[in-house]
């Protein structure tokens, strides 16, 4: 999908993650989150790791797995109405390229996190719970179900 | 240019910093790197895409299986094989094939349809614009007409905004699914007309059908749903709740019990959605339907909908209300967005029949005197059974006993008619698809009424030969 061309897609939101450039920007916003956070004063640097990850977490959960439907009005009558992000991406497709991207891009945050955060326990713990929230969702086997009906509507 | 020397200083320092990495850490890393080897390796598939049947499960399906021929047969008498041809305007009288008949026929209430003045300002808009528009309203298919026409429609129903559709029957089809989407609810009459039922169907919503005018069914639907929606409040806080019904019922003539209606939207918090195209420019003292028949606030229906085929004798439908509401379907109602403009001759000659509906609002009672008239003259036709309201202007005669088939009922209806045509009078009966309904009405014929007016003087033709089946009807017209 390219922006600012006609396109016959009933669900935008399918094909949006397979646009072009939408990888490099996701990557270039997470970078310029770090940098902003390192440019805060009195911030150490394994704070800010454990921050970018933290923040860079909560935002994909939010986007990706929690936010349900579409933007925008569909000529499908709201299939989408009780999907997520992640649900709708390549019309539930798995393990396409940019499911594998978005699984993988968390890991290697965390992997840096770690590294940088000197394997502090307390960092660990923080990084990694916030690591599996965003990942376990991403399994196949998570794909429509809801824990405990929560979110569900 | 790094030297062997700084290769080792680098593998140094990685070293000792993993080194006081515990156990733990270095373990949940290998795995999430061998995750991401995974990852990239593994193939893409659809999930639940496979349900593999047995080969019983197979058998089964190819013996329940009957095939049906492509086209299917259909009998040389087919009643949509063989069509009366009209020729002239069908107005009080009608010319079917050649012969001159008195109409009881089209739903041409208001004798609109051959009115000099309405003619006259299609003339003068055909003369302007050209007869289409080759254009949807988005597209450069919006013409100073229809914003007007647009404004009339809203000043007329004393609402806040009015949207033009350029085909009747899309007007309720498009609006219905313009709002209620996957998961809603909708509470309909089951003598709900077709274009009502093709709506439901776009919407994909749950369908909940309580009896003809049955607000004790419809109570029980509601508070079932009532019950429902405190089990899960959640759910209930994401589902859209309308009721659909119709002002009068095209299939039974019959006029909605609106007040109550209305008591049971607000006690149970649904919206109500109305298609007034039988009573629109009928009902009323001032021709504006339903609402001002039972002394209904407009502003407690959410939507009207109505075709001006009928009472307006244009083409094309309008939905009614809020603003906020009616707003929706210029992006959202699939006949206003994807389909030409109406023709702008049309909108001209619909805002003609608006002014004369408002310069003139004694037609509105001679309609309903002469409906109340020709109910009241056909009654007690033996064998034959009327059904609507006294006030209705169209009503149905449908059989008092069946006569065993449907076929056979129809057939004998058909006769009917064919001997009132040789009496000259034009009568129809009432057609459905017989598979697409999902109640189907029993067979009938409709019998419109019409003010006379419009022409002048009230008609008076010479009195037609008598057909004993409907002699009333005939010294009723002559009258």
């Amino acid at each position: 999908m390219n922006v600012g061309v006609a396109h016959s897609e009933v669900n935008p939101n399918t094909r949006v993650m397979n646009s072009r450039g939408i990888w490099l920007t996701y990557l270039l916003l997470t970078v310029v989150l770090h940098v902003i956070l390192l440019s805060i004063p009195f911030f150490t640097v394994p704070l800010v790791w454990t921050l970018t990850n933290v923040i860079h977490n909560l935002v994909m959960y939010l986007f990706l797995h929690t936010v349900k439907g579409t933007p925008f009005e569909t000529p499908d009558q709201g299939k989408a109405r009780l999907l997520t992000h992640w649900e709708q991406m390549d019309y539930g497709v798995q393990f396409t390229s940019s499911r594998k991207f978005l699984t993988i891009s968390p890991i290697v945050l965390y992997i840096l996190a770690s590294f940088y955060t000197k394997y502090d326990p307390t960092h660990f713990l923080i990084n990694t719970s916030s690591l599996l929230s965003v990942l376990l969702p991403k399994l196949p086997q998570f794909h429509g179900v809801r824990i405990f009906g929560i979110n569900k509507y | 240019s790094t030297t062997p020397d700084d290769e080792t200083v680098c593998v140094y320092v990685v070293i000792t910093l993993y080194f006081p990495a515990p156990a733990y850490h270095l373990i949940l890393e290998g795995i999430l790197i061998l995750w991401i080897i995974r990852l990239l390796f593994s193939k893409t598939y659809k999930l639940h895409e496979t349900y593999k049947l047995t080969e019983k499960e197979k058998e089964d399906l190819i013996e329940e299986w009957q095939p049906e021929p492509l086209v299917p047969l259909a009998s040389k008498d087919c009643l949509s094989l063989n069509y009366d041809v009209v020729t002239g305007p069908p107005s009080h009288k009608i010319i079917i094939n050649g012969k001159e008949c008195i109409n009881f026929a089209s739903f041409n209430f208001l004798g609109l349809l051959d009115n000099e003045r309405v003619k006259e300002k299609a003339l003068a808009s055909l003369k302007k614009y050209g007869v289409g528009t080759c254009g949807p309203r988005g597209f450069y298919g919006t013409f100073d007409v229809h914003l007007e026409l647009e404004s009339r429609l809203a000043k007329f129903m004393k609402t806040e905004e009015a949207i033009i559709y350029s085909y009747g029957f899309a007007t309720i089809a498009s609006a219905i699914p313009a709002y209620s989407k996957r998961g809603d609810i909708i509470f309909v009459d089951e003598a709900a007309c077709f274009s009502i039922q093709k709506g439901l169907q776009a919407s994909r919503s749950f369908i909940k059908y309580f009896k003809h005018n049955d607000m004790e069914d419809l109570e029980r639907l509601l508070k079932e749903q009532e019950l429902e929606d405190q089990k899960n409040p959640r759910k209930a806080r994401v589902t859209r709740k309308f009721i659909v019904v119709e002002g009068l019922y095209m299939n039974t003539a019959d006029i909605c019990p609106l007040p109550e209606l209305v008591k049971l939207k607000y006690k149970y918090k649904v919206r109500i959605f109305l298609e007034e195209s039988l009573s629109f420019g009928v009902l009323g003292e001032y021709g504006r339907g339903v609402t001002e028949h039972f002394g209904v606030d407009i502003d407690d229906i959410d939507l009207i909908s109505a075709n001006m085929e009928n009472a307006i004798a244009s083409i094309g439908g309008f939905c009614c209300g809020r603003s906020f509401v009616i707003d929706h379907q210029r992006l959202s109602g699939q006949g206003y967005c994807f389909s030409a403009s109406l023709p702008p001759m049309l909108a001209a000659a619909a805002i003609e029949a608006l002014n004369i509906m408002e310069e003139d609002p004694d037609i509105f009672a001679i309609l309903r005197k002469k409906s109340e008239h020709i109910h009241k003259a056909l009654q007690g036709i033996s064998g034959l059974k009327l059904v609507g309201e006294p006030f209705a202007p169209a009503r149905h005669l449908q059989l008092e006993r069946s006569t065993g088939s449907r076929e056979s009922d129809m057939q004998l209806l058909r006769s009917i008619v064919d001997q009132c045509l040789e009496g000259h009078v034009a009568l129809t009966l009432a057609r459905y698809l017989d598979r697409e309904e999902r109640i189907l009405p029993p067979p009938s014929e409709a019998i419109p009424a019409h003010t006379g007016r419009g022409r002048g003087t009230p008609w008076t033709g010479r009195p037609p030969i008598a057909v004993p089946t409907f002699q009333q009807t005939l010294t009723l017209q002559t009258i």
